[in-house]
């Protein structure tokens, strides 16, 4: 087995608030993992520290056998790719073309490569025909597409999705979960996912789910096994799944004798 | 608020739109310079055929030009009243203690209009037919000597280009804040002066505010992308000066000698 992501009794407060505390996390290469937490739970802060965009201020954290540190924090930035969660304020270029491109220039890609490579990213993601528009022109869906292109363009061993769907409308959220699954397919074991997310039903498409609250890790599992715990989730401040929650309360039963007139009022407390 | 989006980009395929961006901006430059010697009725004509010339070849509707000219109607006209009435000459037409309209002012006024239409318009070109990028790109190039100076060109360039980027989506912003403002009661058509400069502070704030985090947000995608040095990154728009630029001189330069030509042989 090897580890993409391995947090070793990592500590970080934000503002002398302890937000982590010893916190340990391994995350497998090839799996897809979803850290879901609700908000101010420090799942995105996660996610900043491992990049580098925040420095921890004790312990480990080894992407694909690199430590993270002052002087690795490029090398380490060039294996992730992240997605965030506004789709305008992490659009660069002025077209979608040189979005793509954005990447691919600060990584020194020579010019005569770029077309082709820009091409195959956004056909990945379903977006090759909008080579040429401009951002204000494509919905937040499209936006979290090209996105996911451009970062795909960089071929990261690790993809990285903080909240990218918490803006989208119904749509949008479901073409980007489509187009997730998709690359999962085709990179298989070569790809990393993380999604970072407190929508349950996106949750639920990953291969391991760790519920994160105040800085500690609560659940971790398969999303049957971590769903399976809805007193932990709600106390938790997360909700089930829709199919789980309907199956939950489609199960419940009342335990005791009751007359018609008692049945009539239980079944309507159903309802709340 | 769209009507008056600055360095409008229109895609397209004509054969301005494939010119390098430094001919066109050169181009642009030099039609300025050379039509601010303009002095008769023969001068302006030629240079206003020229600009129109432009204009078919951008294989635009002419309908996106005239967008380009209402945003600055009032300066206009504000230019032409001030000539008209404060040219001396002969003969006076008519007068009204200082003011005065002359034959001259008149004749100034109709000038000073054609050569601000004449200038918006070549500018309007550029910017419809040259993508925000690839102007920063040729901003970029040209200014490379200053490089020398320790002028940190390659910085300015992106920035310039993450700047014309961010403007639709603040103009949106704009009108968003000013839309739940409005909701609330509060009015900026209303009241005198001093009281609507009053109701744009509690919309800057705000404003302020979504910009700063944007631009967090920004820096933070960027820096996860790769990105540590301006000057340190390869280009995915290449300039490239082909036989159509030189074309394009040629071209400017016929029109040049035709107008000094004009500006010497025909006096009207």
């Amino acid at each position: 087995m090897v580890k993409a992501i391995e947090i070793n009794n990592l500590k970080y407060s934000y503002d002398e608030q302890p937000l982590f505390n010893d916190f340990n996390l391994n995350i497998e290469a090839g799996q897809w993992v979803a850290l879901v937490g609700h908000n101010g739970s420090g799942k995105s802060t996660l996610a900043k520290l491992i990049l580098g965009l925040l420095v921890a201020d004790e312990g480990q954290i080894i992407v694909f056998d690199e430590q993270l540190s002052i002087e690795s924090v490029h090398r380490v930035r060039a294996k992730i790719g992240m997605v965030f969660q506004n789709p305008d304020n992490q659009f660069v270029g002025a077209t979608v073309a040189d979005d793509v491109a954005f990447g691919l220039e600060n990584t020194k890609v020579d010019s005569s490569d770029m077309p082709q490579k820009i091409d195959a990213a956004l056909t990945v993601v379903g977006m090759q025909d909008f080579k040429d528009r401009e951002p204000h022109t494509l919905s937040g869906g499209q936006k979290q597409r090209v996105a996911l292109a451009s970062v795909l363009a960089l071929q990261p061993k690790i993809i990285i999705l903080d909240e990218a769907t918490a803006m989208l409308d119904p749509d949008g959220r479901m073409t980007v979960m489509e187009t997730l699954q998709q690359l999962k397919q085709q990179f298989g074991q070569n790809l990393t996912l993380i999604t970072i997310t407190h929508d349950m039903d996106e949750a639920t498409l990953a291969d391991r789910v760790v519920v994160i609250n105040d800085g500690r890790k609560i659940l971790d599992g398969t999303p049957a096994k971590v769903f399976s715990q809805r007193r932990v989730l709600h106390d938790n401040g997360l909700e089930l799944p829709f199919a789980n929650e309907l199956a939950y309360q489609l199960d419940k039963k009342p335990e005791d004798y009751m007359d018609e007139r008692e049945l009539i009022q239980w079944l309507s407390t159903l309802n709340k | 608020m769209n009507n008056i989006m600055i360095g409008r980009f229109v895609p397209g395929d004509s054969w301005i739109h494939r010119l390098d961006p430094r001919t066109k901006m050169i181009g642009t430059f030099i039609f300025i310079f050379v039509m601010l010697w303009a002095n008769s009725w023969a001068t302006y004509a030629w240079s206003a055929a020229f600009v129109f010339a432009m204009i078919r070849l951008t294989k635009q509707p002419f309908k996106l030009y005239w967008d380009g000219l209402k945003p600055i109607f009032w300066l206009i006209l504000f230019t032409i009243i001030l000539q008209l009435f404060f040219t001396p000459g002969e003969p006076v037409l008519f007068q009204a203690g200082p003011l005065k309209i002359t034959v001259p002012g008149i004749i100034n006024a109709i000038y000073v209009m054609i050569r601000f239409v004449l200038i918006i318009l070549m500018s309007t070109i550029l910017t419809l037919t040259t993508a925000p990028t690839s102007i920063a790109n040729a901003l970029e190039s040209l200014l490379k000597p200053l490089k020398k100076l320790h002028v940190p060109v390659a910085e300015l360039a992106l920035m310039l280009s993450i700047a014309l980027r961010f403007v639709p989506l603040l103009m949106d912003e704009t009108q968003k804040i000013m839309n739940a403002q409005k909701s609330r009661g509060m009015s900026f058509s209303t009241g005198g002066p001093i009281k609507r400069a009053r109701a744009i502070v509690p919309l800057l704030i705000p404003l302020f505010v979504g910009a700063l985090q944007r631009a967090l947000d920004l820096a933070n995608a960027m820096e996860v992308r790769g990105f540590q040095d301006a000057t340190q990154r390869t280009k995915y728009r290449i300039l490239s000066y082909g036989s159509e630029d030189s074309k394009a001189f040629a071209g400017l330069f016929i029109f040049s000698v035709l107008f000094i030509a004009i500006k010497f042989f025909i006096k009207y």
